[in-house]
């Protein structure tokens, strides 16, 4: 029998007071497969991402992680999910082997301090671990949160914009850490980035998003050529013109 | 491999987790000293120095003053500590933009409610303890002096400030930062109406049955009769139970709706 996928997300919609954010969108990410969630700003990512964790309910449409449907079998589905973005702070009064620990409790680790030690070392900042949240820069604190996300070895990795304020050396570092933890852990990725090159050094799989709808399905390669542009940034390029000449004629 | 507890065992060190988070950001920020230190200390001498003026000039009649009053302060901060604990727990969780992180792990609604709370004891027993404290050092006035009994009355007075704690979560959750006021000024609105250190036939008339109506009421009306040696009040306390249950009841429904209501509309946002 197969393994369910990491995450199967069917016919999602939904609709704020603006309007429809996300418009029947289907995505499916297989077990240890690396995928891209990309689009212009308001194609609909976040509030994708946010319905694929629970934490906003569709209005239509269905969400299975590892085999757990959302919302019933919420907690353990979260038990196979490590999640880390970019922009989420870390508490200031508490230290980052404290806050490691709280997560690594919250996912049910025996051992939290282990793994928390084993995390930082994997992306190279052990050094962190008695730091405060305040003490450290907006890189540190993104390195941090990652680390965070793969605490329990998780199924499935979901990260925003997971090197948005890191340097190159060390977004590098970070993506290494990734396809180590796909290639040997066996974890699936769904990353969402404006970084098109990180995008097609990381995933084997782009989910291109416009105005709430899924517009693209392919590898990297697949994609470029459909829209007959060079990369990947040509393409979001692309949509995001033709969303701005939308827009306009409304 | 991993290991991980799953069960009951998971859930305890889940609830011990979001304790320990809150005893850290306790210990690192003196400010909140205020809450559980200084204004017990305000309100005991404040209440305390009333009733002993009061005593001193209408003889014995009013030193009963002096004990509605002290009995009243204790009470009241074993309300004031449980609600205030458990609202500005999960403010915290909005002010250090935590929710959408706490959202995505495994953790129930309840085991996080149950840790804050668990946390919320602790700085209970250090305000409750604050006001015992001062009222035997200033006033000679033993909190222990009254005996068990309290306890009941206690436990009721706990039970109904984690309610109203629960419907400032709800009304946080819906209406964001706009509700926070509300973690700290909903209690004054219920004090003078439950009658915490007179009885509520001295209120004005068109009061009197919204005080009735409060759970509260009736835990103070029980001990401030105890406190004054009268037989274990069980009309009081009884109907204090049955209003506090229905008030949990309704404040966990209310918190179930808000939260439904939260994730349907993407509130979750507001704290990303």
């Amino acid at each position: 029998m197969l393994p369910p996928a990491a995450l199967r997300a069917t016919g999602l919609v939904k609709d704020y007071r603006r309007g429809r954010a996300v418009d029947g969108v289907d995505l499916t990410v297989a077990p240890g497969e690396r995928v891209a969630l990309l689009g212009p700003n308001g194609a609909g990512k976040t509030t994708t991402l946010l319905m694929c964790l629970g934490a906003v309910t569709p209005d239509a449409g269905t969400v299975e992680i590892l085999g757990h449907r959302l919302p019933r079998e919420r907690t353990r589905a979260m038990a196979g999910v490590g999640f880390g973005a970019g922009y989420l702070p870390l508490p200031d009064r508490m230290r980052v082997i404290e806050y490691l620990r709280m997560y690594g409790r919250l996912a049910g680790l025996r051992r939290p301090d282990d793994a928390a030690r084993a995390a930082l070392e994997r992306f190279g900042a052990p050094h962190l671990a008695p730091a405060m949240g305040t003490e450290m820069s907006s890189g540190q604190k993104t390195l941090v949160g990652i680390a965070k996300a793969i605490l329990h070895r998780p199924s499935l990795l979901v990260l925003d914009e997971p090197t948005a304020s890191l340097d190159p050396d060390i977004a590098l570092r970070v993506r290494t850490a990734l396809r180590e933890i796909s290639d040997t852990g066996g974890a699936a990725l769904l990353v969402t980035s404006h970084n098109m090159v990180e995008v097609e050094r990381l995933c084997e799989r782009v989910v291109f998003l416009s105005a709430g709808r899924v517009v693209a399905d392919g590898t990297p390669d697949e994609i470029t050529e459909r829209f007959g542009r060079d990369d990947l940034e040509g393409v979001f390029l692309h949509l995001a013109e033709l969303r701005d000449r939308e827009g306009a004629l409304r | 491999m991993t290991e991980v507890y799953t069960g009951a065992a998971a859930s305890f060190w889940r609830v011990m987790a979001v304790a320990r988070r809150h005893g850290y950001v306790f210990q690192r920020s003196p400010h909140r000293l205020f809450d559980v230190v200084v204004w017990p200390a305000v309100d005991v001498v404040l209440f305390g120095s009333i009733g002993v003026f009061a005593a001193g000039r209408a003889g014995t009649a009013a030193s009963q003053v002096a004990l509605y009053l002290l009995v009243g302060v204790v009470l009241w901060h074993v309300v004031y500590q449980a609600q205030i604990a458990l609202a500005t727990g999960f403010l915290e969780e909005t002010w250090s933009r935590s929710v959408m992180s706490l959202m995505v792990t495994p953790m129930r609604e309840w085991e996080y409610v149950a840790g804050v709370a668990l946390f919320g004891m602790v700085k209970l027993v250090l305000g409750v303890g604050a006001v015992a404290l001062i009222a035997w050092f200033a006033y000679a006035f033993s909190i222990t002096s009254l005996g068990l009994g309290l306890l009941p009355v206690a436990a009721l007075l706990l039970a109904t400030g984690w309610a109203i704690a629960l419907f400032v979560i709800g009304l946080v959750l819906r209406f964001g930062a706009g509700a926070e006021a509300l973690a700290w000024g909903i209690l004054f609105v219920v004090m003078p109406l439950s009658g915490t250190f007179y009885p509520v036939s001295a209120l004005p008339g068109i009061l009197r049955p919204i005080g009735e109506a409060l759970p509260t009421t009736h835990a103070f009306a029980a001990g401030r009769a105890f406190a004054r040696g009268a037989p274990m009040p069980w009309h009081e306390l009884g109907v204090a139970a049955v209003g506090t249950a229905v008030l949990l009841v309704v404040a966990l429904a209310y918190l179930g709706w808000m939260l439904r209501v939260f994730r349907a509309r993407g509130l979750v946002t507001r704290y990303s």
